[in-house]
């Protein structure tokens, strides 16, 4: 099955033809679209069969909402990324068993062993940013809450986690997102 | 709290996207924007500036089951254990069409040399084709691409595979019988294009009088009996042609 490159207003076409019950569509729009999905939902919940349902069910929904997506108010990508991440979110946040599978999955493993199989998220935030044009508005951002944004936005880690991973007091960690946060909805809200 | 203030909404909107919220404020934050237009604008926008930070997260191929359970979930093909009438005429005829090139190897051919009469003369003449189990495996996007067929009493199957299948080298193409109740048993290894055929442990009358789909997978080695299959490529009904 082939990652298409597909642009935006095909998605729209694809989601449209969806919302009118045409499965030939929707296995198109599935085709085009859930590797990027699957890799999103795979980065935050780790675990390749627990991804597998996080996409399932976010396509389902999908099915199931077609017809009340709003070309004029989102773009495709960001309909479903939003309703795969939020699906992913709520199945790491309510899975106390997250933890506890993913260190008895791998016997020696620590958990900042297991942290670093994944790639830095910060590299993925910056090459977001290069992509974007907007690298020097995310330098200007410090090293920290940076490093925390990334955390949160790729891996899905809560405030705890991350005081955990970056080694800071979880009050420190709450402002520097609040902070961080804020610098990076006006780096981003210059986009076009 | 007093959600009427744009900046709270603005500041729960901004954690419930990035994903700092714990369980349960993520549920009373749904249960807000379903209730309140403004958090649901709130969320589209926080929505819309982060989503592009997505697109570095390197894509990652889910397995062939994932989409097969969306399509069962979603009323798809595969949660059909037989198809509806209107289905089954649709399909009927391009089978009874190519079946009739894989029935005339059994014995037809010798009443009909040239081996390509239209399937509504064979028909017409002889009121009815050879008694014959007859399967056509679709792949996900509901291609027809396997054709296999075995004369009711008889222990060959014949394969025609109407498009090419990629096998990965070293793989083979292993046809599963799916009953009504049980477990899948394997039946042979089909070819990735062309025809072929196997012998089949038993008739075919013993073997498939119960088993109303047939689907192939992709295995490292010819399955043996009690072999449990990888995810099926492709699936598809299997009917009695009498």
């Amino acid at each position: 099955m082939p990652t298409a490159i597909i642009a935006s207003a095909d998605l729209q076409q694809l989601l449209a033809r969806v919302a009118l019950g045409d499965r030939v569509a929707f296995r198109h729009l599935y085709d085009a679209t859930a590797p990027s999905l699957f890799g999103v939902a795979l980065r935050i919940v780790r675990q390749r069969d627990r991804a597998e349902e996080v996409l399932q069910d976010a396509f389902v929904n999908a099915w199931n909402r077609a017809a009340g997506y709003q070309a004029a108010l989102s773009q495709p990508m960001t309909w479903l990324t939003a309703i795969v991440r939020n699906r992913a979110l709520d199945e790491l946040r309510s899975g106390a068993r997250h933890s506890a599978e993913s260190l008895e999955d791998r016997e020696s493993g620590t958990a900042s062993e297991i942290e670093d199989e994944r790639a830095d998220p910060l590299e993925l935030l910056e090459q977001a940013a290069d992509a974007l044009a907007v690298r020097d508005c995310l330098d200007a951002i410090e090293g920290p809450q940076r490093q925390c944004l990334a955390l949160v936005y790729y891996h899905g880690l809560s405030h705890s986690e991350v005081a955990g991973h970056v080694g800071s007091p979880i009050g420190s960690v709450k402002v520097w997102l609040r902070r961080g946060l804020d610098k990076l909805k006006r780096c981003l809200e210059s986009l076009p | 709290m007093n959600y009427d203030r744009p900046e709270l909404l603005d500041r729960l909107a901004a954690e419930y996207v990035f994903g700092t919220m714990s369980v349960r404020v993520r549920r009373r934050f749904q249960t807000i924007q379903r209730a309140l237009p403004a958090a649901q604008q709130a969320v589209q926008a926080w929505e819309r500036r982060l989503t592009p930070l997505a697109r570095s997260v390197p894509p990652e191929q889910p397995s062939a089951a994932a989409w097969e359970a969306i399509d069962r979930r979603t009323g798809g093909q595969t949660s059909r254990p037989t198809a509806p009438a209107s289905t089954w005429l649709s399909w009927l005829k391009p089978v009874l069409g190519v079946a009739f090139g894989v029935v005339a190897t059994l014995g037809l051919v010798r009443l009909y040399p040239t081996a390509v009469v239209p399937v509504d003369e064979i028909v017409q003449e002889r009121g009815t084709l050879p008694a014959s189990y007859v399967g056509l495996l679709t792949d996900a996007a509901n291609n027809p691409v396997v054709l296999a067929s075995s004369t009711r009493h008889g222990r060959i199957m014949s394969i025609k595979m109407l498009r090419r299948v990629d096998v990965p080298s070293g793989k083979v193409l292993q046809l599963w019988a799916l009953p009504k109740e049980g477990a899948a048993f394997p039946l042979g290894v089909v070819p990735s294009e062309g025809k072929g055929s196997f012998q089949m442990a038993d008739t075919s009358e013993k073997l498939l009088s119960n088993v109303p789909r047939l689907a192939v997978s992709v295995e490292d080695a010819p399955a043996r009996a009690g072999a449990a299959p990888a995810p099926y490529l492709l699936s598809g009904n299997c009917v009695k042609l009498w």
